[in-house]
């Protein structure tokens, strides 16, 4: 296990004074995600399996489309191969950005570990935060193997428009930051209570239901799409995935990415609020 | 007749450990619900859409998936703790399994309950209520007891898979990635009538990995809607045979391997 020695690490590399350039910040932050990037390899197997299910996935809504479609050129103006490109695509985000194993912190207060981060000289949240970033990204290595392997099974597109390629990029990292920042709000909660494995589980599938990685907004039945606009998940798999098909484009693509940006201010701005009520309630178990 | 006496001993004391805590079994359950629901909500979502996949409507769709989730509940309640049996034979529990005079699987099945799969099973029975009631099947007494008999078959079936990837343990130590990617291709290729997979999905998911014969097969036949089965009609009738004799299997394969178990060393 190399997750200890390197926390020893990166606890050395940043001086403790009131007055922290920049850079020694953002080693520190980047150490975090290293920390959980090479955690998030450890197990080889698991990591591997679920790229094999992931493809599976693709399969799966690939010849669900296909049987919805009936042999219809267009649903709704939409045709076949941009349904089955949007299902892959959102299949392939889910691996970077979906709410599962979104924040370690309700591990770590019940195994005590919370102590040391707290004694680390920088901030919890960002810790968390830069955490979450690195386990996400080691989805990456795998997913650039995995990519002409998905294109087969179900379907690929350029970028609709040289706007829509440029933007998307923008726009996946907006979702990436506005579930890490869902994640770092629910990860809290454990602060006023221990037990929240259920609670996640709910949110997960809400959350998944709601981002459009499953159904895209536009096939929502009225009222749940209505409310799928208002709540923050579509920011998270159906956002990117909608500029980069061209669903969303023109002047709705800054819209769009308004929106991401309004949400990662209001929750940043929230987790700023709870952290500083929640700093106070820390109660460590003799870890 | 000692040893089902012995399991429902174990079994129940698991229980009443797990409702100490009341409140967080309550939100097990909901956890659980929530699992099984987000794969109902995606095809409820879509069939208001486009109306019926592979000539299933919703009502049939849902009669299919009430088996499919009754199935599952049903065996993930005596079955879920095989989902620790990776941890149970590293670090050696399973040494003390041996030394007690009870057969080691039984002890692993109520080293604990898990509370959600209460969950799955009661948000089967609840749809599978519902959907019985405005799918197409002509409920006489023999149709009824062909369904009870279906759903206890569906979680044999299930159930023998997930034993015999178990087991594997024995020789691999590590066989969680095997069971999950077994539990998804069950909980999101069950819910759909076989046929939308095309021919050669189809035998594999019928004859390699019996999915076929948990809800799909069951739920045809009931329907009347035996021309879409590639399959000869008294296969589809004989489904929950399949599970009985598939669990036999599984449970032989478990004895086997498991004189291959090495202790860690404790």
């Amino acid at each position: 296990m190399t997750a200890p020695a390197t926390a020893r690490a990166s606890a050395k590399t940043v001086p403790v004074s009131a007055k922290r350039p920049l850079t020694t910040l953002l080693q520190a932050y980047l150490a975090c995600a290293r920390m959980e990037f090479r955690a998030a390899l450890t197990y080889r197997t698991a990591y591997l399996s679920s790229f094999a299910m992931m493809l599976l996935q693709i399969w799966l809504l690939t010849v669900v489309w296909k049987a919805l479609y009936d042999g219809r050129a267009e649903v709704d103006g939409l045709s076949l191969t941009t349904t089955t490109a949007y299902a892959t695509l959102t299949t392939l985000q889910y691996q970077l950005v979906s709410p599962w194993r979104s924040s370690p912190i309700d591990q770590r207060v019940r195994e005590g570990k919370v102590a040391v981060d707290l004694l680390r000289p920088v901030g919890f949240p960002g810790q968390m935060l830069s955490g979450q970033l690195g386990w996400a990204s080691a989805a990456v290595p795998v997913l650039l193997v995995a990519l002409p392997f998905a294109l087969l099974i179900g379907a690929g597109q350029a970028p609709a428009s040289t706007a829509a390629g440029l933007a998307y990029p923008v726009a996946l990292l907006g979702a990436l930051l506005v579930n890490q920042l869902l994640g770092l709000l629910l990860g809290m909660v454990s602060f006023w209570t221990l037990e929240v494995s259920g609670a996640l589980m709910a949110y997960r599938f809400v959350a998944q239901f709601f981002s459009g990685a499953l159904v895209p907004l536009w096939f929502m039945p009225g009222p749940i799409r209505v409310a799928a606009e208002w709540l923050p998940f579509q920011a998270t798999a159906y956002t990117p995935a909608a500029v980069y098909l061209g669903q969303i484009e023109g002047p709705g693509i800054a819209v769009a990415l308004g929106v991401q940006l309004a949400w990662i201010a209001a929750l940043g701005a929230l987790s700023a609020f709870v952290w500083s009520r929640a700093r106070r309630r820390v109660m460590a178990q003799g870890g | 007749m000692r040893g089902p006496r012995v399991y429902l001993l174990l079994a129940g004391a698991a229980f009443r450990a797990e409702f100490q805590y009341r409140g967080n079994l309550f939100i097990n359950i909901i956890g659980g619900l929530f699992y099984q629901g987000v794969g109902l909500a995606f095809i409820w979502a879509v069939l208001d859409r486009f109306g019926q996949v592979g000539g299933w409507g919703l009502g049939e769709i849902a009669f299919l998936y009430g088996i499919r989730l009754t199935a599952h509940g049903l065996w993930l309640l005596p079955g879920h703790q095989l989902i620790h049996v990776d941890e149970v034979v590293i670090e050696g529990e399973y040494d003390r399994y041996l030394v007690r005079p009870v057969a080691p699987l039984v002890q692993l099945l109520t080293r604990r309950v898990r509370l959600s799969s209460l969950g799955d099973l009661a948000g089967g029975v609840v749809l599978l209520s519902i959907a019985s009631a405005s799918a197409p099947v002509d409920w006489s007494p023999g149709a009824v007891g062909f369904l009870l008999l279906a759903v206890v078959g569906g979680a044999l079936v299930e159930g023998s898979l997930q034993l015999a990837a178990s087991a594997l343990v024995f020789r691999m130590k590590r066989v969680s990635p095997i069971k999950f990617a077994i539990d998804m291709i069950f909980s999101d290729f069950g819910n759909y009538p076989l046929k939308i997979f095309g021919p050669v999905a189809g035998f594999g998911l019928t004859f390699v990995f019996p999915l076929a014969f948990v809800a799909y097969l069951p739920a045809t036949v009931l329907m009347g809607r035996e021309e879409e089965l590639a399959v000869p009609d008294w296969l589809a009738w004989g489904a929950p045979a399949i599970g009985v004799v598939l669990m036999y299997a599984a449970y032989r394969f478990w004895e086997r391997q498991s004189r291959h178990y090495e202790s860690s060393g404790h």
